[in-house]
């Protein structure tokens, strides 16, 4: 995915964290975490205490590593230039209530070295994207906490970063809301973004990212499309459910397949079935729907998504 | 699609910082507080010179009123409190993740800071002193010698002094300690008024503000034995020459604060600090 942005002269990755460790004294944040994004959305998914956070502020300089190096568009993190092309979105609630919204992100927009009036425009024009704009004259103490999470998103945004970090971007957002935000970090990637995007909510999760980052007390679990997560994990049966005439019928012939683990009914014309050999399964499926009275209804997978593949990852 | 700034540069970075350090200062409801004690110390001053000793005269009661309460306490607390809340107020609510992403220099962040605590602080202190002079001068009986206005001049440059040396020690506090206005509270009541029952030799009396800033004064107004002693109850035998250099020792200590604070302030991993 990334080696072509070799081609334009930038790095490969706009985020190179390599083998990065952080310790509070005693206690183990991360542990050995070696994760790059390139020109995409990366979902770093765990629970919390996982360091989703931590490994979050480590890339943007705010912590620095006990161990290994963190690189930003080619600078380490922390420096100027690594801070010039970084937006962060952080998982405080704080803002500068007393300021209004376009205030707010003008000034923070001042320190990239734009003039004021830029400063303003940017910001007015960025709040408006994220819907905020009949309110962002208004001072951030009155914004309801939608209204304050888009603010905390126009600030990383407003400069237009290489590298967007966001942590728990649809906080406190309504569905619409979440749905346009979706959009909007699945069109960064396009303009030559690179996204980190953290939820403790795995469904917001699925359908925004490309890979996903799992993480376990410090450690990555596992790295990868979810589809690719699911097909490392033989050991775990899959869930099908399939709906079709007479299931009664149909569970009498499935259950002597040798890919069917076990069979359980659910309402009256559901099955769910426990699979492993999953390729071989559906293949011998489609060629009993062809021949099944009524053919089958419905074929749908229950644990290809990713919470599923969390849960069975941690068990 | 790049980011072609690379960042605001130093001096621009101060002004910026200390404009908003003064944008976010000037709404806090701890200044209407502030306005109260200005209006009421002239009102206090204006019907104590009605009933002032003899020989105190405007000069004297100005001079005690204007040192004891602006000198010692108001511009003290009010710079170390807006000092405090500019920079661990931050750290502490995590408002600083939001200026320190930002590609300037956090040394020119804590720059502004200090520069708009200090004026804030030392314009409300000339304020203050000015218009407690004001009320002073309304009594015309009490200046038999006529108004010397030199006294609010010689004032005004200790409060200005004054809120300078706080401010540097307010951000070097709120930038490296979990507590800092404990830390301040320290400093102004144990080690100030330790330092202010020591002989006039002690080198301790260096390292506090309090001490050259009285100095300052002193060689500013020209006291009288008596007005001397009022002022520097410590120094039974007030003499010219233990003025000795009151600037350049305000300007050490104060110096000293600011490097230290723009270590830690830049070193510092602030978000593994925990809250308090």
């Amino acid at each position: 995915m990334t080696s072509t942005a070799a081609s334009s002269g930038l790095p490969d990755w706009i985020l190179d964290c390599e083998r990065i460790s952080k310790w509070y004294g005693p206690i183990s944040a991360l542990t050995d975490v070696t994760l790059r994004v390139g020109r995409e959305v990366v979902g770093l998914v765990g629970r919390s205490g996982a360091g989703k956070s931590t490994l979050m502020k480590l890339a943007v300089g705010l912590l620095r590593p006990s161990q290994g190096s963190i690189r930003v568009a080619g600078h380490p993190a922390g420096s100027r230039g690594a801070r010039a092309c970084s937006g962060l979105c952080p998982d405080t609630e704080r803002l500068y209530d007393a300021l209004s919204g376009v205030d707010f992100v003008a000034w923070m927009l001042r320190y990239h070295g734009l003039g004021h009036r830029e400063c303003r425009e940017r910001s007015a024009a960025t709040l408006t994207e994220l819907g905020l704009g009949e309110h962002m004259h208004r001072p951030i103490r009155e914004y309801s906490k939608g209204m304050r999470q888009r603010v905390r998103l126009a600030q990383a945004l407003a400069h237009r970063p290489r590298f967007a970090l966001l942590d728990e971007p649809m906080t406190g957002l309504d569905p619409l809301a979440r749905r346009e935000l979706g959009e909007r970090i699945r069109r960064l990637p396009e303009q030559g973004v690179g996204v980190l995007v953290s939820s403790h909510v795995l469904q917001e999760l699925q359908g925004l990212v490309d890979r996903v980052v799992m993480l376990h007390q410090g450690r990555v679990l596992a790295e990868g499309t979810v589809a690719e997560i699911r097909e490392q994990m033989p050991a775990a049966p899959h869930r099908v459910r399939i709906g079709a005439a007479d299931p009664r019928r149909l569970a009498a012939e499935l259950v002597h397949w040798p890919s069917v683990q076990g069979v359980r009914f659910g309402d009256s014309s559901v099955l769910e079935l426990s699979v492993t050999g999953e390729p071989d399964f559906y293949i011998a499926l489609t060629e009993l729907g062809t021949r099944w009275p009524g053919g089958l209804r419905e074929i749908t997978p229950l644990d290809d998504d990713l919470a599923s593949v969390f849960g069975y990852l941690l068990g | 699609m790049t980011t072609k700034p690379q960042g605001l540069g130093s001096l621009a970075t101060i002004v910026e910082s200390a404009r908003q350090t003064w944008n976010l200062s000037r709404r806090d409801r701890l200044w209407w507080f502030v306005a109260a004690i200005l209006v009421l110390v002239p009102a206090l001053a204006f019907v104590l010179a009605g009933r002032a000793e003899d020989g105190l005269g405007g000069r004297g009661l100005f001079c005690l009123m204007a040192w004891w309460l602006h000198g010692t306490v108001i511009v003290p607390w009010l710079t170390l409190y807006l000092g405090v809340q500019a920079v661990h107020g931050r750290i502490e609510d995590r408002t600083f993740q939001y200026l320190f992403l930002r590609p300037v220099r956090k040394v020119a962040l804590l720059a502004g800071n200090w520069i708009a605590v200090a004026s804030m602080a030392g314009g409300t202190g000339v304020l203050g002193m000015g218009l407690l002079f004001g009320a002073v001068a309304l009594r015309g009986d009490l200046w038999p010698d006529g108004i010397e206005w030199g006294l609010a001049g010689a004032f005004a440059v200790v409060a200005g002094a004054a809120a300078a040396a706080y401010a540097a020690v307010a951000v070097l506090f709120g930038a490296f300690f979990r507590r800092p206005l404990v830390w301040a509270a320290f400093f102004v009541v144990g080690v100030q008024m330790l330092a202010a029952n020591l002989p006039v030799s002690a080198g301790l009396r260096r390292l506090t503000i309090t001490d050259p800033l009285r100095r300052l004064l002193l060689d500013g107004i020209e006291p009288d034995r008596r007005l001397a002693q009022m002022l520097w109850p410590a120094e039974r035998d007030f003499r010219p020459e233990l003025i000795e250099h009151p600037l350049r020792d305000l300007l050490l200590l104060g110096g000293l604060c600011l490097v230290a604070a723009g270590m830690a302030y830049a070193r510092t991993e602030y978000d593994s600090r925990e809250r308090e």
